[in-house]
């Protein structure tokens, strides 16, 4: 574009290995990971711990209770990371942790253990997006250079695209975020929360046969999931559901199971993801995907995505559940490459914020 | 007399004649969206002059369509995408018809097959505002308005840039009059063309369009062309001031000041929200 | 003699054969005709449908050569479909024609009446097959004369049109007036005929 400046990427060309860690609990998980920046650009992820606060089939979790469990397991947690990496605290370049978006009591209570171990050991602090930590860790990762992301996890279904020191959101949920109904869709079933949810359906839905009709509402590039979490746990109301998965006798033919709702939502919602995803690209012009969330590891929806990327002639990048769940090692990622462009949280400033857009953060490091 | 009129064998049989009529030779692609594939063709050539009879003395014109063909989607399980597809389709259809029974200048409806995603529509001959206004013809086109003379493009219409932004504002007063809503407005999605009562702009693409007595989603839509003349069409504000003059004349006095406060609204906080993680 | 060409239509119906007719003597009997035949049992009734298997439209109501040639296409593409609405592909045309699904309506008011004395008469055939006699077999029931179909112009009735398609009060139509109103007329009523399957 004409009489536009060009930006330049900022990040610092280094004298020697940068480490850093990170440490994340806006959600449910808290992770610790630790990672070095190795000379030649390349970063090395040298642990990346996770515990999970997992709650009876049924319930979710509730901020006070999550604040309590990564309160009580932050200093194991921490330590098993420094150990695992073989690291002391006292070789690393800077604390990374997580600002927001999130709940707020998991966010507080995990921040005041950042907080501390800087002070403690004369570390310099820095505040992470933990949308951008996802970005981030799901680039270094896969390796995609300029992908259109879809950040799909409990608390965000977001479509993005990165332009000019910005990731800006080309499309999201005008309600509840995908996970989220997936998750509160479990409850009503009675699926197990452990490993997750999200698991639990995905294997359910494996076994689903019959696609009920749910409503399916995309609105440009954007997507509203409320009203099909209504539809189909009315469904599992309707007097043709049988919990059990089985009919009365051999005459109960029409018959609706939980696999069949979990199937029918996963199509329903996931299709609808992979619109606006392609629209993205085809607004853009871009040929690659990158998913990333917790979500993101659902393998139906990366088998869905990659059809329509291979239409396209494009690629899709994705992630296990080491990368896409939520993880300290993708906080300590973006929090180094801020950190190597010269930013850094003062202690004053070093607050949560539940609310914080993905296309509030100026992104440096990218040209 | 002996001659047959048609090829000896006609079409494969177990292809629809809606994708036969894709693979026809006089079949042009013109453009590939995310969700659907733009074409020229003929519905129906002319016949054969020898078969015309008395009437070939003054043979019919045969005018182009436009089909649109929204595709199977693989990704999609197959009977979410038929059912998506059926309604889409119908749904494009029906917002047509209530454009032109409220008086938009908006394509005709040629052929409808909802069950194989296809539309036909009227060919709009002239060439989109994007093209004609100042700034849009920096992208490759393939049908330059002007080939490389220093030509205005809008000489061969006869008007001037003022006056097709008044003639869009003059059709999204009559469109929100009628509670519909385009959805995609940008000066892509209008044409100009010399009609028979002087040039007129047509709105095209109705693929988001939707039914709604809002005056948030109106003011949105505006809002959306707003960006979009932003975003082609260098020092944009003074054109654009002019679409929403004109808009507000078609509106009415009254309506328009509840649209223009909501379209303060909406610029301010822009289309998105803040949001929980 | 006149005649779409639909190549992408299986052969068996990828011509429709039309005429105008005007000046019709015995659209009555035509009438009467028809009816028996549908009634005839043996291969008395096969010969008799035979003679009088074509579309017969009250062309008072057409607006347009392409509005006629939306409504044939439309009803063929639904004899491919396996969607007929009614039971051949010739009544089909006249469903088509008609704005609301009640397919008793669509035969009364864009069939011919015991009155009607310009008509237009449809026969969709086999394009691969040499050019039947249509018009000399459409000749041997109808009573009339052929005119060329630009006549048309001169047989429509634009009120009755706006009548039955409720145009009366709508905002595209009210302001116009003249051929830009014919026009605008002609636009609706065409895009109606085509959109028919998806109305709701």
């Amino acid at each position: 574009m004409p009489g536009l400046l060009q930006m330049r990427c900022q990040l610092t060309v280094q004298d020697r290995p940068h480490l850093a860690l990170g440490l994340e609990g806006s959600a449910n998980k808290l992770g610790v990971g630790v990672i070095r920046h190795e000379l030649d650009g390349s970063a090395t992820v040298l642990s990346n711990v996770r515990h999970t606060y997992i709650t009876p089939p049924g319930e979710g979790f509730q901020p006070r209770d999550t604040a309590l469990h990564h309160r009580h397991w932050a200093l194991n947690v921490i330590n098993d990371s420094l150990r695992t990496a073989g690291v002391s605290v006292h070789a690393l370049d800077c604390i990374c942790y997580t600002k927001g978006p999130g709940m707020g009591a998991p966010l507080q209570s995990v921040a005041l253990v950042a907080r501390t171990i800087s002070l403690l050991y004369d570390k310099p602090l820095i505040g992470v997006n933990h949308c951008i930590g996802h970005i981030e860790m799901g680039r270094e990762i896969t390796g995609a250079k300029n992908p259109i992301v879809l950040y799909v996890s409990g608390g965000n279904t977001q479509v993005i695209a990165y332009s000019r020191q910005c990731y800006r959101i080309f499309g999201e949920t005008l309600d509840i975020a995908v996970g989220n109904c997936l998750d509160r869709f479990a409850r009503v079933i009675n699926l197990s929360n452990d490993p997750s949810p999200g698991y639990n359906i995905e294997q359910e839905a494996k076994r689903g046969k019959r696609l009920v009709t749910l409503p399916y509402a995309t609105k440009g590039m954007d997507v509203s999931l409320s009203g099909i979490l209504t539809s189909v746990e009315a469904l599992a109301y309707d007097k043709r559901f049988r919990q059990d998965g089985k009919p009365k006798g051999p005459e109960d033919t029409d018959i609706i199971t939980p696999a069949d709702l979990c199937f029918s939502l996963q199509e329903t919602v996931f299709a609808m993801l992979v619109e606006i995803t392609e629209r993205a690209m085809a607004h853009v012009g871009s040929k690659e995907v990158l998913i990333v969330g917790g979500v993101g590891c659902n393998e139906r929806l990366q088998e869905m995505m990659g059809i329509m990327a291979k239409e396209r002639n494009g690629q899709v990048f994705a992630t296990d559940e080491r990368f896409c769940i939520d993880n300290g090692i993708m906080i300590a990622q973006a929090g180094l490459l801020a950190f190597r462009c010269g930013i850094t949280t003062p202690l004053a400033k070093s607050t949560c914020t539940q609310r914080y857009r993905t296309d509030q953060v100026e992104v440096l490091w990218r040209s | 007399m002996a001659t047959s009129i048609g090829s000896s064998s006609g079409p494969p049989s177990h292809l629809s004649p809606s994708l036969v009529l894709l693979q026809s030779p006089t079949c042009k692609p013109i453009s590939q969206g995310a969700e659907a594939r733009v074409f020229k063709t003929y519905l129906s050539p002319p016949l054969p002059t020898a078969a015309a009879g008395f009437n070939a003395a003054s043979p019919p014109q045969v005018s182009p369509i436009l089909l649109k063909h929204r595709f199977k989607k693989a990704y999609r399980h197959e009977i979410l995408d038929t059912a998506l597809t059926k309604a889409r389709v119908a749904g494009e259809a029906r917002a047509l018809l209530k454009c032109l029974r409220s008086g938009v200048n908006v394509p005709s409806i040629l052929m409808v097959d909802a069950q194989e995603g296809m539309l036909g529509l009227e060919w709009i001959d002239g060439h989109s505002v994007r093209q004609l206004l100042p700034g849009g013809e920096e992208e490759e086109d393939d049908d330059p308005v002007t080939a490389d003379s220093g030509e205005d493009p809008l000489t061969p219409y006869c008007i001037d840039a003022d006056t097709i932004t008044q003639l869009i504002g003059a059709q999204l007063a009559k469109l929100h009059k009628a509670d519909i809503v385009h959805g995609d407005l940008t000066t892509s999605n209008m044409m100009v063309r010399r009609g028979r009562a002087g040039t007129e702009v047509v709105l095209i693409d109705f693929g988001l369009s939707f039914t709604s007595t809002l005056v948030e989603d109106k003011a949105v839509d505006l809002y959306v062309l707003e960006r979009a003349f932003a975003s082609t069409h260098p020092d944009s504000e003074p054109m654009f001031a002019k679409v929403l003059e004109s808009y507000g004349k078609g509106l009415g006095q009254k309506e328009w000041g509840v649209v223009n406060k909501r379209l303060d609204e909406v610029r301010l906080r822009g289309r998105k929200r803040s949001m929980v993680g | 003699m006149d005649g779409f060409l639909f190549p992408h239509f299986p052969a068996p119906k990828s011509l429709a054969q039309f005429a105008l007719f005007r000046k019709v003597e015995n659209a009555a009997q035509l009438r009467k005709r028809i009816i028996g035949a549908a009634a005839l049992a043996g291969a008395k009734g096969e010969e008799e449908r035979d003679a009088v298997n074509f579309a017969f439209i009250d062309a008072k109501l057409i607006t347009s050569r392409l509005h006629l040639q939306t409504a044939i296409h439309q009803a063929i593409l639904a004899f491919t479909q396996d969607s007929l609405r009614t039971k051949y592909v010739h009544s089909e045309i006249l469903f088509y024609l008609n704005p609301t699904n009640n397919i008793t309506e669509a035969l009364r008011r864009y069939g011919i009446s015991d009155t009607s004395t310009d008509m237009i008469v449809v026969r969709v055939g086999d394009a691969s097959l040499p050019p039947s006699n249509a018009q000399e077999l459409m000749k041997d029931v109808v009573i009339g004369t052929i005119v060329p179909f630009s006549e048309l112009e001169q047989v429509t009735d634009w009120g009755a049109v706006k009548k039955y398609h409720k145009l009366n009060s709508e905002a595209a139509v009210r302001d116009l007036k003249g051929e830009e109103e014919r026009i605008a007329i002609d636009r609706i009523v065409t895009s109606t005929v085509a959109m028919k399957s998806v109305m709701q």
